[in-house]
């Protein structure tokens, strides 16, 4: 299948932009593990819901909103997937601890929040969207599984989808058993290829298949960013945004990462022509 | 009228081209009972499925639709959690695992697709490591299970056990879950990016979701009465289903017509009064099934029982429906299967499709719908079928079956 990505959004430790990771990209991203995290306060979310909305809430809309102003789209009528391997530990922990209780009384809020969705909701109601949203999950293997879903929603809707991947640093136990050591999240835009591509300035043109044998993990080209890659199940995405930072020389050579348990979908980038 | 598109012009020309999907082999296990023929002696015998013997030590006072699953149904350590056991024992029913060996033999498993819709996952087992933390605060050995404390563990558990190599995905969307599966699952093989599809739901019960409605009051104490005029909240039940989808093969089959999807942008755990998110998922699935309203024969309501969404639904149904179309409520029956309520009433869709009985609203005596609701189970033969899911997040989804 082929797509273009056309906005990306991006939020981790030393890198709260796309255009931060591009300018790390020219130093090797030297010196992002020294940065603290950031926790992102995206302004466009309504008040009473921000009031209930926690970190990965926040990181999810603030790249989503991210890559929507980068690719230039209605935000109110595209159509997005968001994509989590373990979703919201910290609600996860907080609905289990208590219940493990003899105090049982949840806090109404955060189990609404708790559904894997609330991401895509809290985007919803933020963007003023009633164009189809949904949340998927492949383990670990999420970042491709979302990624297919999306170009699949793009092509059948013939429009541009959003696709809003993250997971968030845990702690124990359940760190102990699915371990997230660094929090990512990253945005996409992707638009199947025939659709008329408004932002000139960015426009990466990929041809995507499913392959039914398994692949490891993608490792960055930039040493710099192989921690971060490899501390969280979305790190295939920055591996993505190497190759689609301009002046690449072997952008041509195929990406391969895992979409499902057993197989892998692999990305063969196009010249822009 | 809302504008439903979606898409670009183009492309909704050449989806008018798009082949319908067949329906092969499905099978259902839920408080109507394990396998399709418990559910249909269930249906005959208007018998009452919920139960109110409680769960676990749990004192939230409630009725549940509960699977009785038999001791000998297990799964490997990895693996193990009730919603695990849940899907085995679902496989197990209908020949279903053959089925689906049949396409894979034809196609190769690489080819065959799995679309699961889960809102609960292996929650039930995570709670229960919480409950059990040794000295150190961390999880005692048996629950060293990467596999079952995430979202997708239901749909690799089911991959893993049906063989299926394809592409493989989970959608969690509380209760739209398993209505959006036949949307994922109706584009990969239009897309021709499988060439069988298994498209299903599980969600099982745990502690997390009878105390979680519980702090919104939405859990009634007694069995849920859909549309009554004295309904008092949703009772949880829990459900797997699996149904095996590919492209057309012949004219005497039930068919998956269309799906479609929306979202309210309005609040995550309420609906808009006006109802205009559900009804543009209504009108999409009518747009994509290429129907009017007036030529759905039936509509599965979501009814869940609470006092607002069906309100906000009734007057929706109400105002789209005529007299012709019978709608009924089902999670009398059921319970409110959460992640797996849209596999459920898709199922409860195919079977009134294929048997000519339409199931009643059971347990609503007097109703306040702006409608003919269909209390007793009636029978009707009907061509085509629409059942409605809606959930947290404002997320809505309407699929439509026929014959």
């Amino acid at each position: 299948m082929r797509f273009c990505i056309t906005g990306v959004g991006l939020w981790a430790r030393g890198l709260t932009s796309y255009a931060a990771f591009e300018a790390a990209a020219a130093c090797g991203f030297s010196g992002i593990g020294d940065a603290a995290f950031e926790p992102p306060r995206p302004s466009h979310i309504p008040a009473r819901e921000r009031r209930r909305a926690g970190l990965l809430i926040n990181l999810a809309v603030e790249v989503a909103h991210q890559a929507c102003e980068h690719a230039g789209v209605d935000k109110a009528s595209t159509a997005s997937v968001f994509s989590s391997s373990m979703g919201d530990t910290t609600i996860t922990d907080y609905m289990c601890r208590k219940l493990a209780g003899t105090e049982r009384l949840l806090s109404p809020a955060k189990f609404t929040n708790s559904v894997h969705n609330a991401a895509s909701g809290y985007w919803g109601i933020s963007a003023g969207s009633r164009a189809p949203s949904t949340f998927v999950g492949g383990f670990e293997a999420s970042f491709g599984a979302g990624l297919l879903e999306a170009i699949s929603q793009a092509k059948g809707f013939g429009g541009p989808v959003l696709l809003v991947a993250y997971d968030v640093e845990n702690s124990s136990p359940l760190a102990d058993v699915c371990e997230i050591g660094e929090t990512l999240g990253v945005a996409l835009v992707v638009e199947a290829e025939r659709s008329r591509v408004r932002n000139a300035g960015f426009a990466v043109p990929a041809e995507l298949r499913f392959v039914g044998t398994r692949s490891e993990f993608p490792v960055p080209r930039a040493c710099g960013l192989a921690k971060l890659a490899g501390a969280n199940p979305m790190g295939p995405a920055l591996v993505l945004l190497e190759c689609c930072i301009a002046g690449i020389p072997d952008r041509c050579s195929p990406l391969r990462f895992p979409a499902t348990t057993r197989g892998c979908i692999e990305l063969q980038f196009l010249d822009k022509s | 009228m809302a504008d439903t598109r979606v898409g670009s012009d183009d492309l909704r020309r050449e989806r008018s081209l798009a082949l319908n999907v067949s329906i092969n082999s499905y099978t259902l296990t839920s408080a109507l009972g394990t396998g399709i023929c418990a559910l249909r002696e269930s249906l005959r015998q208007n018998r009452f499925c919920l139960d109110s013997a409680g769960w676990l030590d749990c004192d939230v006072p409630c009725y549940l639709g509960k699977v009785a699953i038999p001791d000998g149904v297990e799964v490997p350590l990895k693996w193990r959690s009730r919603n695990n056991r849940l899907v085995e024992l679902a496989l197990r029913q209908d020949g279903f695992e053959a089925a689906v060996q049949a396409v894979r033999e034809e196609y190769g498993a690489g080819r065959c697709g799995l679309v699961l819709g889960t809102s609960t996952s292996g929650i039930d087992r995570t709670e229960l490591a919480y409950r059990q933390l040794d000295d150190s605060g961390r999880f005692a050995e048996q629950f060293h299970q990467p596999a079952v404390h995430n979202p997708h563990a239901p749909t690799d558990y089911a991959a893993e056990r049906l063989g299926i190599a394809g592409p493989c995905l989970t959608v969690s969307a509380a209760c739209a879950s398993s209505a959006k599966v036949f949307a994922t699952g109706k584009r990969w093989l239009e897309q021709d990016l499988v060439d069988a599809v298994v498209v299903a739901g599980a969600d099982s019960l745990c502690l997390s979701v009878i105390h979680g409605f519980h702090s919104l009051q939405l859990v009634s104490a007694e069995p849920c009465r859909p549309f009554a005029k004295n309904r008092s909240g949703i009772t949880i039940g829990e459900a797997a289903g699996f149904i095996l989808m590919t492209r057309e093969r012949s004219a005497q089959t039930l068919r998956l017509l269309g799906v479609g999807e929306s979202c309210d942008a309005f609040h995550m755990s309420s609906a808009p009064e006006d109802g205009n998110g559900a009804r543009l998922a209504m009108d999409r699935a009518l747009e994509d099934a290429r129907l009017r309203m007036h030529e759905i024969d039936y509509v599965n309501l979501h009814g869940t029982g609470t006092r607002s969404n069906d309100d906000v639904e009734g007057r929706m149904c109400g105002a789209m429906m005529d007299d012709r179309t019978l709608a009924s409520a089902t999670k009398g029956w059921t319970g409110h299967a959460l992640g797996a309520a849209g596999i459920v009433e898709g199922v409860l869709c195919l079977e009134a499709l294929s048997t000519g009985l339409v199931p009643g609203t059971r347990n609503t005596v007097d109703h306040d719908a702006p409608f003919d609701l269909v209390l007793k189970n009636r029978k009707r033969s009907i061509n085509t079928a629409l059942t409605n899911s809606f959930g947290f997040g404002g997320n809505n989804c309407s699929v439509v079956f026929s014959r």
